[in-house]
């Protein structure tokens, strides 16, 4: 994967085949296991560099995150098990109530609902805008042949990307609106349908934020498939031709094998930021009507700070965390690997 | 496959792709037009797809309301702060993480920072919530905001500085240490000016996610401070949304993320695949 990465070796393997042996054990005060570019000049106060400014460095942010990530994790765990809300929170006068909270969420309806929401949120939304951006992608380069027009058609598909989840959410509304919407008008113009669609009734209405969600998104596994299949070797199509491959087993062979990783990782943002989602939800629906579009995490907003049930919101959140940091560390494993073959990490 | 075969299903292709271009194009264009109806046509029973008359002057009198105009100002201060906040602290750590691994906490720690990128901010944004209730500038303030962003703007920063760093060659440095120069004097001097594509391409793409973000900004600002993105969604008088206005304020607050898009898009790539992409 030449496009991918031309880099050689990278410092850290360096450094890792130098001190092979001891990989395990590092006496990070000891000159040998500093870089080797850096021990070229021997002066001490280097060295002092070299051993405590990498630790300042790298300790800001990770302050920063102890504070803005990690200590709300740990109160969140905390009040996970507390019977706290708005008054007890500010009395300071919550009290242990063991898994009770967990209880509450794990009995509710309201929440396997919303699981099933997710689900149905994350196989149609996240997977088929991955599987649609790397069709489109893979048609734009291999079948659009003028330049120009591919780069218009590229920079045209990606403007949705590039507007913020509110802007989204209001104009698929408006566009969605039932008795005078624009969707409804063009449907009823082009004959398909013979009356309006109520787009935002019970059932209906978490499809409205998915087909939203699906025009807001395609855009990014769409522009990463095909920044990838552009940085693929002209030499290897070259080959592919004088053997006399067809157009599909050239792409069935050459193309997806060699666009694996890129696909994926595609597929791993995204799947990642779905998790996340929830901004089309307050837009679109407010997790209406009657709680048939809610997400696990929209729950965990309105229980928390527009209803204070703390405790509760706490148990939710420690749910989605939960499933959240098993993906997110086999993703990671993942990527770890990807550019670890790639000489990126 | 034959030769007609193979014409058909390349046409058939096509298609789809025009389809879909077709598709994503639609609501940007009824957008378009529809800020320049009337809120008569605006709410009319049957949509036109075409406006009957012209109000080009939807774009000013959007303004007439003075807190449409600060509420981009503070989005773009809070985008600008945090990508400022961002990049700094980024640069930084992906410095050490990229020359200096072994010091630097190794590659799990790097891994670590990224994966707050990854984490649904659920567990943070309640917490947070409280604690910064509790601050001399409560929860409805530019700082909050800005302080906020960083959990998913400074793993990113620190992730792709440190990728960044990687590519640049380390050679230079190290002949700018044998002619005796300070650490200090060879990282402004040599290191930096080769990452600067780099950090231009990370500091847009930064200030396009807090320009853009949505929830954040819903749950914790609203009174003293307004973000456009949740201005947007309150374009009411009385009962009637006034849709003109809401589209034609939302076209300009659209247009520089678009712009930086059309400008850096080669760049952008790079940061938005996590580095794994060459745009």
């Amino acid at each position: 994967m030449r496009g991918v990465s031309d880099m050689t070796a990278t410092s850290s393997e360096i450094s890792q085949t130098e001190s092979g042996p001891k990989a395990n054990s590092i006496d990070r005060d000891d000159p040998a296991t500093f870089p080797d570019w850096f021990r070229a000049r021997k002066a001490r106060s280097n060295l002092i560099v070299a051993r405590w400014v990498p630790i300042v460095l790298v300790g800001l942010p990770v302050l920063v995150l102890f504070g803005i990530v990690v200590y709300p994790t740990i109160w969140m765990f905390y009040h996970s098990v507390h019977d706290t809300n708005m008054m007890r929170l500010f009395q300071g006068n919550w009290s242990y109530i063991g898994f009770e909270n967990f209880a509450t969420v794990l009995g509710s309806d309201r929440f396997w609902d919303s699981t099933v929401h997710l689900l149905q949120y994350l196989s149609f939304g996240a997977c088929l805008q991955v599987v649609l951006g790397t069709v489109l992608a893979l048609i734009l380069f291999e079948l659009v042949k003028n330049n120009a027009l591919r780069t218009l058609i590229l920079i045209l598909l990606v403007l949705p990307m590039m507007m913020s989840p509110s802007i989204v959410g209001v104009l698929w509304k408006f566009l969605l609106t039932p008795s005078n919407g624009a969707v409804n008008q063009a449907l009823l113009n082009l004959g398909l349908i013979s009356k309006h669609i109520e787009w935002f009734n019970s059932g209906i209405s978490l499809w409205s934020i998915i087909v939203a969600d699906i025009w807001n998104w395609t855009a990014l596994p769409l522009l990463i498939v095909y920044s990838g299949r552009v940085s693929l070797p002209p030499a290897v199509y070259e080959a592919a031709k004088v053997d006399g491959a067809s157009g599909w087993q050239v792409m069935r062979r050459i193309t997806l094998p060699m666009l694996k990783e890129v696909i994926a990782i595609a597929f791993i943002l995204r799947f990642t930021d779905a998790f996340k989602f929830v901004d089309l939800v307050y837009i679109m629906t407010s997790g209406g009507p009657a709680q048939s579009s809610e997400l696990p995490t929209y729950i965990a907003f309105q229980r928390g700070i527009r209803e204070f049930a703390i405790g509760e919101a706490a148990a939710y959140a420690i749910i989605i965390f939960a499933i959240s940091a098993v993906i997110i560390t086999l993703f990671l494993k993942y990527l770890k690997r990807v550019l670890k073959a790639q000489g990126i990490a | 496959m034959s030769e007609k075969n193979y014409r058909l299903v390349r046409t058939l292709l096509l298609i789809f792709l025009g389809l879909w271009t077709v598709l994503t194009l639609f609501p940007i264009y009824f957008k378009a037009i529809t800020a320049f109806k009337s809120p008569a046509e605006t709410n009319s029973t049957i949509p036109s797809f075409w406006p009957k008359e012209w109000h080009p002057e939807n774009f000013v009198s959007v303004f007439a309301e003075s807190s449409n105009f600060q509420s981009l100002v503070d989005s773009f201060v809070i985008a600008s702060g945090n990508t400022l906040l961002s990049l700094f602290l980024g640069t930084l750590a992906g410095y050490a993480f990229a020359r200096f691994p072994k010091q630097a906490g190794g590659e799990n720690l790097a891994f670590w920072i990224l994966s707050n990128r990854m984490f649904p901010p659920v567990a943070v944004l309640i917490p947070m919530f409280f604690l910064f209730d509790a601050t001399p500038w409560g929860t409805d303030s530019r700082i909050s905001l800005i302080i906020l962003y960083l959990v998913f703007n400074m793993p990113l920063a620190t992730w792709l500085m440190m990728v960044f760093f990687r590519d640049a060659p380390r050679e230079l440095e190290e002949a700018a240490y044998l002619d005796g120069w300070t650490p200090l004097q060879a990282f402004m001097r040599i290191t930096l000016p080769l990452v600067l594509p780099g950090m231009i391409s990370v500091s847009m793409l930064c200030w396009i996610f807090a320009w853009n973000e949505y929830l954040f900004a819903n749950l914790f600002v609203g009174t003293d401070v307004k973000t456009y993105t949740i201005v947007i969604p309150t374009f009411t008088h009385g009962s009637q949304t006034l849709w003109n206005l809401q589209m034609a304020f939302s076209l300009m607050a659209m247009l520089p993320p678009v712009a930086l898009f059309i400008l850096l898009r080669r760049y952008m790539v790079r940061g938005l695949s996590l580095g794994v992409v060459k745009g």
